[in-house]
């Protein structure tokens, strides 16, 4: 947790992203299993492919991949996420993982199956409490 | 069954009651003759922080003492508290069991169900239609299903529901109201969704010495199978995959065929989802969900009628009433009491419905499927 303007921000699931060392963007951190080689996001701690508990590594995902489908919701929704807004889910490139995300960025209506996308770390809406939770989305890459 | 719809004078005890008493009644038997009880109920100790429902409702008919057990399974509660009757039976541990479920989701105007935030797709926006929105686009954009053959799901089904007093809506809709009702999560309008229904249903499970002494028409069970959805991350999401799985292990169980099955009652919570069963469940071709519907080949006097009942879009969805209410359905037409919703000739019938959701997979899912019996 972090306090910014006298808001709490807390993240969506705790360890789910952090900062490459390289280029100091923002990954998900997911699992890799180093007995069969299977990603999953969120971490796990026991392999659903082989089963084994003591072989779960920690692993920066791809932060690109392509939308693979999605909607726009515009009933507002128990969460209190403000509406419209579209989700759904994405295939990191190289990583061969599929993850579920908001998507942010220009038009709604403008998203389409296929698009290349960007992971972005970004405030996903306020709690009862007033706090800030922040969580990851993607968002088309420009040109 | 209880008529489904906006009870708000009614309790979960009363709706469980109404519908225990009317499924005692029509077998003819007291209430101390059953052996077991099973309940489904999926959100009432979230809903109406109650729990131990079973137990609440079966002494509302005077049972206790026996063995009760409460099931959770989602949408697919009241269907595995069926099975679990059935297994009871089949195992040869009880002669004459009650299976029933109850539900309350009616909410005040507007609000979208609440299941609770544990999954991470809910966390990041995911709401109970969007997922079913998601199919729909991978089904438009794969098999070019429109908008219309999903919409004329919602038509057949309130004007199947007009046919039964037991149905939240009395009340056809034309395709243009169907599409032009408020979009909730695109492409899924009001209309394709099912409504929030209280609700109960009730069927009495016996072996067959007890049943042949029975005042009512016993149905046989010739299959019932209960499923997981099977999580595969990069999954096609234009198909159910886990509805493959199950109904070849449905028919295999009960020795027949697709071809075999005269009517189906199937999980029709979203108009796409009806749709999308017709393939996972051998009805037709994968991709040729829209041309089954556009053919009329599960209108009531069609090839494979769908849904006679009006469905959960009609019916109303009371989430662990259903699989029972369904069952209910299925029993009628095979005894010939089915009214003005009668299929003809109704030898075979097939209960499909699923619930719960993960990782934008299916939770349970379960699939029965029943037999008229001429004589013993």
């Amino acid at each position: 947790m972090e306090e910014r303007n006298n808001k709490i921000q807390i993240p969506v699931i705790e360890g789910a992203f952090a900062y490459s060392p390289n280029d100091g963007g923002p990954r998900l951190v997911g699992s890799r299993c180093t007995n069969c080689g299977k990603k999953c996001f969120p971490k796990r701690e026991i392999c659903p492919n082989c089963f084994l508990d003591e072989k779960m590594d920690e692993v920066l995902l791809n932060p690109q991949g392509k939308i693979y489908a999605f909607t726009i919701v515009r009933i507002p929704p128990p969460l209190g996420f403000e509406v419209p807004y579209a989700y759904g889910y994405v295939d990191l490139i190289e990583d061969d993982l599929r993850v579920p995300t908001m998507f942010i960025g220009g038009k709604l209506e403008q998203l389409r199956i296929g698009m290349d996308v960007i992971l972005v770390i970004d405030k996903l809406r306020t709690d009862k409490e007033g706090n800030e939770i922040i969580g990851y989305k993607f968002k088309p890459i420009e040109g | 069954m209880t008529q489904f719809g906006k009870h708000l004078e009614k309790g979960l005890r009363d709706l469980g009651r109404e519908a225990c008493w009317r499924a005692i009644k029509d077998a003819g038997i007291r209430s101390d003759q059953i052996q077991a009880g099973f309940c489904g109920n999926a959100l009432g100790g979230y809903l109406q922080r109650e729990n131990g429902i079973g137990q609440s409702v079966l002494w509302q008919v005077g049972i206790k003492g026996i063995p009760i057990i409460n099931i959770e399974n989602a949408c697919a509660s009241g269907s595995s508290a069926f099975r679990e009757a059935w297994i009871g039976v089949a195992s040869g541990l009880y002669d004459v069991v009650i299976a029933f479920g109850v539900e309350k989701t009616v909410m005040k105007k507007g609000a979208m169900l609440d299941v609770g935030d544990a999954d991470l797709e809910v966390k990041i926006g995911d709401v109970f239609p969007g997922l079913f929105a998601m199919r729909a686009q991978r089904h438009m954009y794969e098999y070019g299903t429109t908008l219309e053959q999903m919409a004329k799901i919602s038509v057949k089904n309130h004007r199947n529901g007009c046919l039964n007093p037991y149905s939240q809506y009395q009340k056809e809709f034309t395709t243009d109201e169907v599409l032009n009702s408020p979009m909730i999560a695109d492409p899924l309008t009001l209309f394709s969704c099912c409504p929030n229904s209280d609700g109960a249903a009730a069927a009495i499970v016996a072996t067959k010495e007890v049943a042949k002494k029975l005042s009512a028409k016993p149905v046989k069970v010739l299959a019932s199978v209960l499923g997981t959805g099977l999580y595969n991350n990069k999954k096609d999401m234009a198909i159910f995959d886990l509805d493959f799985k199950l109904s070849k292990e449905a028919y295999e169980m009960a020795g027949v065929g697709p071809e075999d099955i005269d009517l189906a009652e199937v999980h029709d919570a979203f108009t796409i989802a009806e749709l999308m069963h017709y393939e996972g469940l051998g009805f037709c071709k994968v991709g040729e969900g829209g041309r089954l519907i556009d053919d009329d080949k599960t209108e009531i006097g069609g090839k494979i009628p769908v849904s006679p009942s009006g469905g959960l879009l009609s019916k109303g969805h009371p989430v662990g009433a259903s699989g029972v209410a369904q069952i209910a359905e299925i029993v009628w037409h095979l005894r010939g009491e089915a009214g003005l919703r009668q299929v003809a000739n109704a030898r075979i019938g097939l209960a499909h419905i699923m619930g719960g959701g993960k990782e934008g997979d299916v939770g349970a899912c379960t699939i029965h499927i029943l037999e008229k019996v001429n004589e013993f």
